[in-house]
């Protein structure tokens, strides 16, 4: 049987939401997948370690609700703690609003850390309502977005929750780049070199660049909890898929899909590589939006959009680094066993660290964010998220380039554990061109497309694209790239599928 | 020649500058596409007249002219604009509209099909930036002509007789067929006046020799050259749209919701929505049965011309303007094209009156005059379909 009701392209954790809710909402679905497993970017494996995505920060509940996964989701999540390194031994420990010095004594900025994580979440919760929600209204341009975007800020807000004045602050912090905000609030060091590293991770963008005090909003749209799944990303994703399979959804691997049928300006199905064609009157490709539209056929979409979606910003810069080490590394006075390890010793390096992406170059002192997916294992895995390692490296990313890499990230990292070097018995590194080639995302972006204030909101991916619908009637992106953006989290696929439901209805 | 003119220099001549420099009298030069362009050489009504009875030749060069060719060319055009292009056979041309996302009207213009693969486009907008915007994915290269390709316009009823004294046999191209009559010139039975006439299209260096067969085969037959203004009052008879006075090219509109749909033009029989998709269909689909306004043709009562006067329903409510108005010489009336906004553009009986200003040896005054719709063009004579055409 070939006829569905709908298909979704790419089993990514958008494509499996997607599936999964339309699934659960009676539909006949068929999820369709090009790679041999499920999981899409955050699944992705460079060898034997650990997958791509190691930490869920954004998991959002109202998927687990809509999926009926129930009060809990079927893996454990565990919080950890953050410690930001420090060259000089005096590592700060963060734990939610509380911050520490690892030697147990005060952090001299503990208060502001507190008052700052107190507002982030606050607003994060804010910036929540309106990731749960299509972006309201048609396409627009020019200032009417950037009014559009305050507006749907408002929308959301709970005038109760928030005053008059702390919404005026919530609206001027917005646009503002998270460097100033955070030496605003504490001198620099490690622990505002962590809050300014968690600002701009996976973009392609400094602690000083416009718009990156949203980023560190976005991150903490949950509550800014940074968990460890239990079981690594293989049990989200297991969880994901079984949801899925639960409701009745049909899930092909390694099947790629070669075409989006249309007949008049309407979607009628797919045709896969291998020449099978598999009909439905409803296709949500979490596959990239360009990517998506040549599927279609470029004369399906207004040369306007063509242009957007050729035009969208999409630069990975974060590649991934798997460490085998003889054992766990050790610090005095830190669990290193239940912590996320982040080297950013400074505002100030980040930034520096940054440089030299601008120019196709990889950085010599690089932000690392760690951690260990299975502590317990006799030789684990360190799992490094290496930011800045540009897509379009000059001279490319050859196996030279990549060992390189890892050197570098190794040395970097030894910098405040200076027993790692000899733990390591292995590496595996698996760059932002290679995480593209993989699995379609545009430059091997986190979120598929850069998370800034002319891609999100109505304007994600594109002026006139803002609200899933896309090209021919009964075709919807679902993927990172449209409103809210990427990460584990699944509100786009969420979204997408709803919105379907929505013009059936 | 480079497309780029030197910003210092002004006004360039065109490739027929020297003969039409030689003719003018008045000197009364305009400013076309960079170009020096005659308003009128000598009178407008000696001009209009001799395109009415006997013949006229107008350079057309400073339009803008595109080629685009390759096997996806059909597929890159027929997405760009409004009607269905495939049914465009070689050696015809179109007329066709280009809309923008929001279906408003990006351009007009006649579009060539020199071969399968193989078309011209020619416009009045600058149109290069859409045109390799639209080409981005198709397998279609687009090239600006427009400095390498000289266009000559002969038209009015002596224009076959002329061709035929000059030896370019044409007799068998019927209304908006093209050929390439010799090595090099191509013909085609278009213009810009509603009346007999054809458009001659040759290297930009090969212009002025053709201008002076021309003129030579013309010289029996009363050809005049004219300006632009004689060509003004015959497109207007012939209901013709000229961009950027009747409608807004919608890309170089700066405020919002200058643009307008080609239902709002009356154009509607352009835009085929059974093709397939092409630019702006989703919109138009929307906006199909929902026009703002109405492009009107009327006959204004009185003598005096009224371009950019205001229309009134009931003398009373102002409800548009008139966009292109002159007395014409051969209706013997005083017409203009309007745009009259919904639901008064659809009303019978309209109930139009146009606020005109007066003034009477020294006296300024102000007037309601009486507009009445008139179906069709204005003038549209026979002899402008007839093939062979007649030989005057
Ligand atoms: C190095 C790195 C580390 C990350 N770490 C984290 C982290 O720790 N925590 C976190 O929350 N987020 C992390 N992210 C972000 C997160 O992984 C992504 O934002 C998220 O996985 C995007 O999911 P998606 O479903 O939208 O897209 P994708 O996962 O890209 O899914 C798209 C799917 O479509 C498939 N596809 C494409 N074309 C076709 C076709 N023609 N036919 C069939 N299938 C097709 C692809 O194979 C792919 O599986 C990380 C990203 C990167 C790059």
């Amino acid at each position: 049987m070939t006829r569905f009701d709908a298909i979704v392209i790419g089993a990514g954790v958008n494509g499996l939401v997607a599936a999964a809710l339309l699934a659960r909402r009676g539909k006949k679905v068929c999820l369709i997948e090009a790679a041999r497993h499920a999981g899409g970017m955050a699944g992705l494996r460079p060898g034997e370690g650990p997958a791509l995505a190691h930490l869920v920060h954004n998991l959002s509940p109202a998927v687990r609700r809509d999926l009926g996964l129930g009060r809990d989701w079927p893996f454990a999540l565990t919080p950890l703690a953050t410690v930001a390194l420090a060259e000089d031994g005096r590592h700060v420990v963060v734990d939610g609003p509380n911050a520490k010095l690892a030697d147990g004594t005060a952090h001299p900025f503990a208060a502001a850390h507190a008052a700052l994580t107190e507002r982030l979440t606050r607003y994060g919760a804010l910036l929540r309502n309106m990731a749960e929600t299509a972006p309201p209204g048609g396409g627009m341009s020019g200032i009417a977005m950037m009014r559009q975007g305050l507006r749907f800020a408002r929308t959301g807000l709970s005038l109760r929750a928030m005053g008059k004045p702390e919404m005026r602050r919530f609206l001027q912090v917005l646009l503002s780049n998270a460097y100033d905000l955070i030496l605003d609030e504490m001198s620099d060091g490690p622990l505002a070199g962590l809050w300014t590293a968690d600002a701009v991770r996976g973009a392609a963008l400094g602690p000083r660049s416009p718009g990156t005090v949203f980023s560190l909003i976005y991150r903490m749209g949950h509550g800014g909890i940074v968990s460890r799944p239990e079981g690594g990303m293989e049990a989200v994703i297991a969880a994901l898929e079984e949801a899925g399979r639960k409701a009745g959804c049909t899930l092909r691997t390694d099947t790629r899909v070669a075409r989006i049928l249309t007949e008049g300006d309407r979607v009628t199905g797919v045709a896969t590589e291998a020449g099978e064609i598999l009909s439905a009157q409803v296709v949500l490709s979490s596959a990239a939006p360009l990517t998506t539209a040549r599927l279609t056929g470029l004369d399906h979409f207004d040369i306007e959009a063509t242009r957007r979606l050729r035009n969208l910003r999409a630069r990975g810069t974060v590649a991934k680094v798997n460490l085998k080490l003889a054992r766990a590394p050790a610090l005095p006075g830190v669990d290193l066993a239940s912590a996320r390890m982040v080297f950013a010793p400074s505002a100030e390096y980040v930034e520096t660290a940054f440089n030299p992406s601008k120019y196709g170059e990889m950085s010599e002192a690089p932000v690392i964010e760690a951690v260990m997916p299975d502590p317990g294992a006799a030789s684990p895995w360190l799992s490094l998220l290496v930011q800045y390692a540009p897509a379009d490296l000059d001279g490319g990313w050859t196996a030279a380039a990549r060992d390189r890499l890892a050197q570098i990230a190794t040395r970097t990292l030894a910098r405040a554990l200076p027993d790692l070097p000899g733990l390591v018995t292995s590496a595996e590194v698996m760059t932002p061109d290679q995480i593209g080639a993989a699995t379609g995302g545009p430059g091997g972006h986190w979120h598929q497309a850069e998370l800034t204030f002319d891609q999100m909101l109505t304007l994600r991916p594109g002026n006139g694209m803002g609200h899933y619908a896309f090209g021919p009637s009964g075709l919807y992106l679902c993927g990172a790239a449209t409103h809210p953006g990427g990460d584990v989290m699944g509100l786009s696929g969420r979204n997408a599928a709803l919105r379907a439901l929505e013009d059936r209805a | 020649m480079s497309v780029m003119t030197d910003p210092k220099v002004g006004l360039i001549p065109g490739p027929v500058h020297d003969r039409l420099a030689a003719l003018s009298r008045s000197q009364a030069w305009y400013g076309w596409a960079g170009y020096v362009a005659p308003s009128h050489l000598d009178s407008m009504e000696f001009e209009y007249f001799a395109l009415r009875n006997q013949a006229s030749l107008f350079d057309v060069s400073p339009m803008h002219k595109y080629r685009i060719t390759g096997p996806g060319a059909l597929a890159m055009l027929n997405r760009m604009v409004t009607r269905d292009v495939a049914k465009l056979r070689a050696g015809r041309v179109g007329y066709t509209l280009w809309c923008d996302e929001e279906g408003m009207v990006i351009d007009d213009g006649t579009l060539f099909r020199l071969g399968e693969d193989d078309w011209r486009l020619c416009c009045q907008e600058p149109m290069l930036d859409w045109l390799m915007e639209a080409a981005w994915g198709f397998d279609a290269k687009v090239t600006d002509e427009s400095h390498d390709i000289a266009g000559l316009s002969l038209q009015g009823p002596c224009a076959f007789a002329i061709l035929e004294a000059a030896g370019l046999d044409v007799g068998h191209l019927k209304p908006f067929d093209l050929a390439e009559i010799e090595p090099g010139l191509t013909v085609s039975r278009t213009g810009f006046t509603g009346d007999l006439g054809y458009e001659l299209w040759t290297a930009w260096d090969a212009a002025p020799a053709l201008w002076d067969r021309l003129w030579e085969a013309g010289r029996h037959h009363g050809l005049r050259a004219i300006g632009y203004d004689a060509l003004n009052l015959a497109r207007i008879e012939a209901g013709f749209l000229t961009a950027g006075v009747d409608f807004q090219p919608v890309l170089s509109v700066e405020r919002l919701h200058r643009g307008l749909t080609p239902f709002e033009l009356n154009l509607g029989h352009m835009v085929h929505f059974d093709k397939g998709h092409f630019n702006g269909r989703r919109a138009l689909i929307r906006a199909r049965n929902t026009p703002r306004s109405l492009l009107m043709r009327l006959d204004v009562e009185g003598f005096k011309p009224a371009p950019g006067a205001l229309i009134y329903h009931r003398k009373k409510r102002e409800i548009g303007h008139l966009s292109s108005g002159i007395w014409s010489p051969t209706a013997k009336c005083n017409i203009a094209l309007a745009h009259v906004r919904m639901p008064y553009a659809a009303q019978r009986p309209a109930n139009l009156w146009a606020e005109i200003y007066t003034l009477e040896e020294g006296r300024w005054a102000t007037r309601m005059v009486r507009l009445t719709p008139v179906k069709g063009p204005f003038f549209a004579p026979p002899r402008a379909k007839a093939t062979p055409p007649a030989r005057l």
